[in-house]
């Protein structure tokens, strides 16, 4: 019996985290533990156990189809700026992306015109894109020289992503995109341009670059969200 | 099981970095799982649809947060939407008819990719509450899956609200030894 008084308390630490995990908990002591567990290590891991353990319970929520009007409401709430049904079906998009992307092509011609070049008529040959992609931090120059059929990759920002890796694609017009292989984004690197994706290559082929699983997407596809597009032109 | 969660982990992760076509596969793939979360939780169409709603904001919203290899994607997930459901309750005006008005929400028969997924876990809590009294591991059971407070609780087992937290707090002190075992 006083066994029972013990634990029929207002607030017990040693359940705190379990009738948290819960939701047990009035309004008010739930915000206090939430606030605790800002600073209470133990306790944060002691939720933790409690989190995994219970989420096994999860699979008794019965599924039950969502109304219909969900969905468009949150494209409206989330995306009033239109309607896209996807990043990479959206020719808008690739053409708007193309256009911001000028601003650094023009930076990157800059820096190009800079470097001290072995050829002077290897000049006229070369294709320039500048690639990058609202909302993404990924942006890379590509420099196409038609001397030595390599395009140079040049990373101005983003990072490599851990189990992802990013992939290269040439696309011609309507056609569908072209792997150009897996690139490596934080060092500059040189790809060669293979001889079915150089015969359309020039002014107007749009390089882009998408997140994929690790060694690139499995379908000869982009599967991933493109991070960075632009248009090849001819400097 | 172990692909789908795999693709589910990888479209969230699609998500963090704005691929609004990602969203909605996941959206399209996991809606039915969540509004059967927040219509549980709170019992009423109109609040659980536009709770779901909300969580799909959430999703979107903080889906950079996700971090693959803790929660299995999909708890994570009924996490997000089920702490919303419970937060919708938490602001509600206390209303003594809400139990009357319960819908009757069926349990889920097992499904399939997340039973085999969860196989081991699940198997583990439905042993461990298998070991409370029928009428405490219910009482779990509603707290966790129906949002019930220890005050709904003692109202629907008919004891005292000092009872309640005292069988249930005894529950979980038991729980917790055979869930570390």
């Amino acid at each position: 019996m006083s066994d029972d008084a013990d634990i029929s308390g207002g607030s017990e630490d040693r359940f705190l985290a379990a009738e948290y995990a819960l939701g047990l908990l009035t309004p008010a002591e739930h915000a206090t533990v939430a606030a605790r567990l800002r600073t209470d290590a133990a306790l944060r891991a002691d939720l933790s156990f409690w989190r995994g353990r219970l989420a096994a319970l999860d699979t008794q929520f019965a599924e039950t189809p969502a109304p219909a009007a969900v969905w468009p409401e949150l494209e409206r709430r989330l995306f009033a700026d239109g309607k896209r049904a996807g990043w990479w079906n959206s020719l808008a998009l690739w053409r708007g992306v193309s256009a911001a992307a000028l601003a650094v092509a023009v930076i990157a011609i800059g820096v190009n015109l800079a470097t001290p070049r072995p050829d002077p008529n290897a000049f006229a040959a070369q294709l320039v894109a500048a690639l990058s992609a609202q909302g993404s931090n990924v942006s890379v120059v590509a420099l196409y020289n038609a001397t030595t059929g390599q395009v140079r990759l040049t990373t101005i920002s983003g990072s490599a992503i851990p189990d992802k890796d990013y992939e290269l694609w040439a696309i011609e017009g309507s056609n569908p995109p072209k792997s150009m292989g897996v690139i490596p984004v934080g060092r500059s690197m040189d790809v060669k341009v293979s001889p079915d994706i150089l015969a359309g290559f020039g002014p107007g082929t749009t390089l882009a670059i998408s997140l994929e699983p690790k060694g690139g997407s499995k379908t000869g596809a982009p599967t991933g969200p493109v991070v960075a597009a632009g248009k090849a032109a001819q400097i | 099981m172990g692909t789908d969660t795999a693709e589910i982990a990888d479209l969230i992760a699609r998500c963090a970095l704005r691929d609004r076509k990602a969203f909605r596969d996941l959206y399209g793939r996991t809606s039915a799982k969540l509004y059967g979360v927040t219509l549980r939780i709170l019992k009423d169409r109109a609040e659980a649809e536009e709770a779901l709603q909300e969580v799909y904001v959430k999703i979107w919203q903080r889906a950079d947060r996700y971090v693959p290899g803790g929660f299995s994607p999909i708890s994570w997930l009924v996490a997000v939407a089920r702490n919303h459901a419970l937060d919708v309750l938490r602001a509600r005006k206390p209303r003594s008819d809400d139990i009357d008005l319960a819908l009757d929400v069926a349990d889920a028969g097992p499904d399939p990719e997340q039973a085999a997924a969860n196989r081991g876990e699940r198997a583990r809590i439905d042993d461990c509450l298998g070991r409370l009294d029928a009428d405490k591991a219910d009482a779990v059971r509603g707290a966790y899956l129906d949002g019930f407070s220890y005050e709904e609780l003692a109202t629907r087992h008919e004891v005292p609200l000092n009872t309640m937290r005292t069988w249930l707090r005894r529950s979980l002190m038991k729980l917790r030894e055979c869930l570390s075992a």
